[in-house]
C-alpha cells in the first residue's frame, strides 16, 4: 500500500509516514485520517460507482417532485396504466399518476425512514454498547445477557406488534417500529470496540494524568469508534429499508395515498398480471438502493479499516 | 521522611487459575531529587508496583491486598478514585513504555498536553497553549508551535516519547514514574531520552522511579537500585555499591549477562545466561524463589525450605539470600585453605 495504513480503530499506526522523520523539514503535505480514508475509498471503483448512483437516486428523490409537471396525488383515470412514453417516462399507475414523480416521492419516504431509523438505531446502540463496554464487570454481563434475550425476539413480528400498539402508521411510528428491535447488533459492535479500545495504552496514559471517566469516554473512546459507526450506518440501512418496504407491502406501513416503495410495490402486486411495470419499478428502486448501500459499506470498511481487507 | 514511601506492598491478581502474587511485600522510598531504579526481568512485578502506586492496576482482576503507599504523608491506597485522579498527573505522573501507542491517534499533540494542563491547573486556553509550546520546547522538540497541531502519527518514536514526557511533566509533578521509557526506542534515541529525563529531574527537582530491565540504564541514571525477582525485592543498594559489590546471585547473574565493550578477556566471550525460568507466581515456593536457578544453593540449605529475609548486609545494602557474595567468598577461602 502506498499510503501509511491508518484508521480510527487502529491505535498503533504500523507504518510511520516517511515524512514524520523530517521533524524540522520543509512544509509537508498534511493528510489526516479522513483524507487518507478518502483516498483509499476513491480507489475502490465499485464503491465509487455505488456512491454516485446513491447520490443520483437521492438527488432524484429530493428534487424531482419539485420540478415535475405532475402532481403525485392528482388522480386522472383517463391516463391510467400508460406504458412509458415521452410524457410519462415510466408510465402511469392505476390512478393515472405519473410513476416517475410517484417513485421519487416514495423514495423520499423510504430513504427518509431508512436514515432516520438507522440514526435511532445508532443512538440506542452506541449508548447501550458504550455503557456496557466502558463500565464492564457485572453491569456489562447483565446488559449483554439482556441483549441475548432480546436477540431471541424475531425482528419483524416485533416491529409488527409495535406498529399495532402505536396505531396509525406514519413516518415516525415506522421509524420507532423499525429501530426498536434492530439496535442490538450495533450495541454489540460498539461494546466490542469499547472493550478493545479501553485496553489501549493511550487510555491508561490518559488516566495516568488524571483524566476523568466522562472525558475518557467522550474524548478518547467514542471518537475512535467513529469509523466503525460510519460503516454501521450503511450496513444497517439496507435492512431497515427492506423492513420498511416489507411492512408497507403487507399493508402495515405507509398507506395510500402517501407513497413509499413498499406501498407502491403493494399496489403493483394487485394487478401485476395486467401491468407488471407497477411492481417492477419500486422493486428495482429498492434493489438498487440496497446494492449501493452494501457496496458503500464495503468501500468504507476498506477505507477506514484497511487491515480487514482480505486481498 | 521521604516523599514516597512504599511499605510491604502486596498486589495480587485474582484469576481463574488462582491468585497471582505479582507484587509480594515490596518496600522502598524515594526522595525529591533522587532516582530510584527498579530492575528485573519481565513479569517480576516492577510495572505492577508502579501501577499500584498510581492506582492504575486493572481492578478486577488485580487488587492491592496489603501494604501502604505513603505519598507526602498521605496514604494513596485508601483514596477514592476521584481523589486519586487529582493526584495523578498533578503530583505523580507516569511515562509508559511504548510511545507509539500511548498517545491518542485522534487528538493532536497540543490537545493532549493542553487537556492535562487544564485538567489540573486553572488556566485559560491561551495560557495553556503557550505553556504547551514551552513544554514541547523544553523536551527538545524542534518547531514546537507547528508540532502542537500535529497528530501523533506524524512524529517519530523518539519524538513521541518526548511528547509523552511533555505531557507527564506538564503540571510539574513531584514524582515521575518512568516505566521502561526507553525500551521501545532505538539505541541512539534511548540515550537522548535518558539524558532528557535526568535533566528534567534536576531542573524540576522531581523524585523519579525508573523501571527497566536494562542494567545499563540503571548504571547511567539511578541513585538507588531495587532489584526485583518474582514479585519480591531481592537486593537493594545505592547504585555504586550494587555494581561494585553485588551480593545476590541473581544480581550477579544480571550483571554477568551484560555485554562489556572493554572486556579484557577478549571479544569472543559469550554472555552468561541465567538458566531456568522464574517460578509460577500463582503458588510460589515457600523456599527462596531464586533457589531453583541459584548456582550456589543446594538442597540441604535452609533456603530450600524457608524464604530468606531481606537483611542489611552492609549499611544501606539489603539482600534476600542465604548465599550473598561476601559470605560466599569467606566460605570459599575456608574450602581452599
Amino acid at each position: 500500500m502506498a499510503t501509511p495504513a491508518r484508521s480510527a480503530a487502529e491505535h498503533a499506526p504500523l507504518v510511520v509516514s516517511p515524512t514524520a522523520e523530517t521533524m524540522a523539514g520543509a512544509p509537508i503535505r498534511q493528510r489526516n485520517l479522513w483524507q487518507d480514508a478518502w483516498f483509499r475509498y476513491i480507489r475502490n471503483r465499485a464503491a465509487v460507482a455505488a456512491g454516485v448512483v446513491f447520490l443520483i437516486v437521492l438527488a432524484y428523490c429530493l428534487i424531482f417532485p419539485l420540478v415535475s409537471p405532475y402532481d403525485p396525488y392528482d388522480v386522472e383515470f383517463s391516463d391510467a396504466r400508460q406504458n412509458p412514453s415521452l410524457a410519462h417516462p415510466l408510465g402511469t399507475d392505476a390512478f393515472g399518476r405519473d410513476l416517475l414523480t410517484r417513485t421519487a416521492l416514495g423514495g423520499r419516504v423510504s430513504i427518509g425512514i431508512g436514515f432516520a431509523a438507522t440514526l435511532v438505531i445508532l443512538a440506542i446502540g452506541v449508548a447501550y454498547g458504550s455503557i456496557s463496554g466502558f463500565i464492564g464487570g457485572h453491569l456489562d454481563n447483565a446488559m449483554m445477557r439482556a441483549l441475548d434475550a432480546l436477540y431471541g425476539l424475531p425482528y419483524l413480528p416485533f416491529a409488527i406488534i409495535t406498529l399495532a400498539i402505536l396505531g396509525n402508521a406514519g413516518f415516525w411510528t415506522m421509524v420507532i417500529a423499525l429501530s426498536i428491535a434492530s439496535w442490538l447488533t450495533t450495541a454489540r459492535i460498539v461494546r466490542g470496540q469499547m472493550i478493545t479500545l479501553k485496553e489501549n495504552d493511550y487510555i491508561r496514559a490518559a488516566r495516568s494524568v488524571g483524566a476523568r471517566w466522562h472525558r475518557i469516554l467522550l474524548r478518547h473512546l467514542l471518537p475512535n469508534t467513529l469509523g466503525v459507526l460510519v460503516i454501521a450506518v450503511f450496513l444497517e440501512l439496507p435492512g431497515v429499508i427492506l423492513g420498511e418496504a416489507f411492512l408497507s407491502f403487507i399493508g402495515l406501513g405507509i398507506s395510500p395515498p402517501e407513497a413509499s416503495w413498499g406501498s407502491m410495490a403493494q399496489e403493483g402486486y394487485k394487478n401485476y398480471r395486467v401491468f407488471p411495470l407497477l411492481i417492477v419499478i419500486p422493486s428495482v428502486a429498492i434493489a438498487t438502493l440496497i446494492l449501493c448501500a452494501n457496496f458503500i459499506a464495503d468501500g468504507l470498511r476498506d477505507a477506514l479499516d484497511p487491515r480487514t481487507r482480505e486481498t | 521522611m521521604a516523599a514516597l514511601e512504599v511499605r510491604d506492598l502486596q498486589t495480587h491478581f485474582f484469576t481463574r487459575e488462582g491468585v497471582v502474587r505479582a507484587v509480594d511485600g515490596v518496600s522502598f522510598s524515594v526522595d525529591r531529587g533522587q532516582t530510584l531504579g527498579i530492575v528485573g526481568e519481565s513479569g517480576c512485578g516492577k510495572s505492577v508496583t508502579a501501577l499500584s502506586i498510581m492506582g492504575l492496576i486493572p481492578k478486577p482482576p488485580a487488587k492491592i491486598v496489603g501494604g501502604e503507599v505513603q505519598w507526602e504523608g498521605r496514604e494513596l491506597t485508601t483514596l477514592s478514585e476521584r481523589q486519586l485522579e487529582d493526584v495523578r498527573g498533578h503530583e505523580i505522573a507516569m511515562i509508559f513504555q511504548d510511545p507509539m501507542t500511548s498517545l491518542n491517534p485522534t487528538l493532536t499533540i497540543g490537545t493532549q498536553i493542553k487537556e492535562t494542563l487544564r485538567r489540573h491547573l486553572d488556566i485559560s486556553k491561551d495560557a495553556a497553549r503557550k505553556r504547551a509550546i514551552e513544554l514541547l520546547d523544553e523536551v527538545g522538540i524542534p518547531k514546537p508551535e507547528s508540532r502542537l497541531d500535529d497528530y501523533p502519527h506524524r512524529l517519530s518514536g523518539g519524538m513521541r516519547q518526548r511528547a509523552m514526557i511533555a505531557i507527564a511533566i506538564s503540571c510539574n509533578p513531584e514524582l515521575l514514574i518512568a516505566d521502561e521509557p526507553t525500551t521501545a526506542l532505538d539505541v541512539t534515541v534511548q540515550a537522548q531520552v535518558l539524558d532528557l529525563l535526568e535533566e528534567l529531574q534536576a531542573s524540576h527537582e522531581m523524585a523519579m522511579i525508573l523501571i527497566t530491565h536494562d542494567m545499563g540504564v540503571i548504571a547511567e541514571s539511578a541513585d538507588d537500585v531495587v532489584v526485583m525477582y518474582a514479585g519480591q525485592i531481592v537486593e537493594q543498594a545505592p547504585v555504586q555499591e550494587l555494581f561494585d559489590h553485588p551480593e545476590h546471585p541473581y544480581t550477579e547473574a544480571l550483571l554477568g549477562a551484560l555485554p562489556q565493550i572493554d572486556d579484557a578477556s577478549g571479544r569472543n566471550q559469550r554472555l552468561t545466561a541465567i538458566r531456568g525460568r522464574p517460578p509460577d507466581l500463582i503458588d510460589p515456593p515457600k523456599a527462596c524463589r531464586f533457589a531453583a536457578r541459584c548456582p550456589h544453593a543446594s538442597s540441604g540449605d535452609s533456603c530450600a525450605t524457608h524464604m530468606p529475609e531481606l537483611r542489611e548486609i552492609r549499611p544501606g545494602h539489603f539482600v534476600r539470600s542465604q548465599h550473598p557474595a561476601s559470605e560466599r567468598a569467606g566460605k570459599r577461602v575456608e574450602v581452599t585453605a
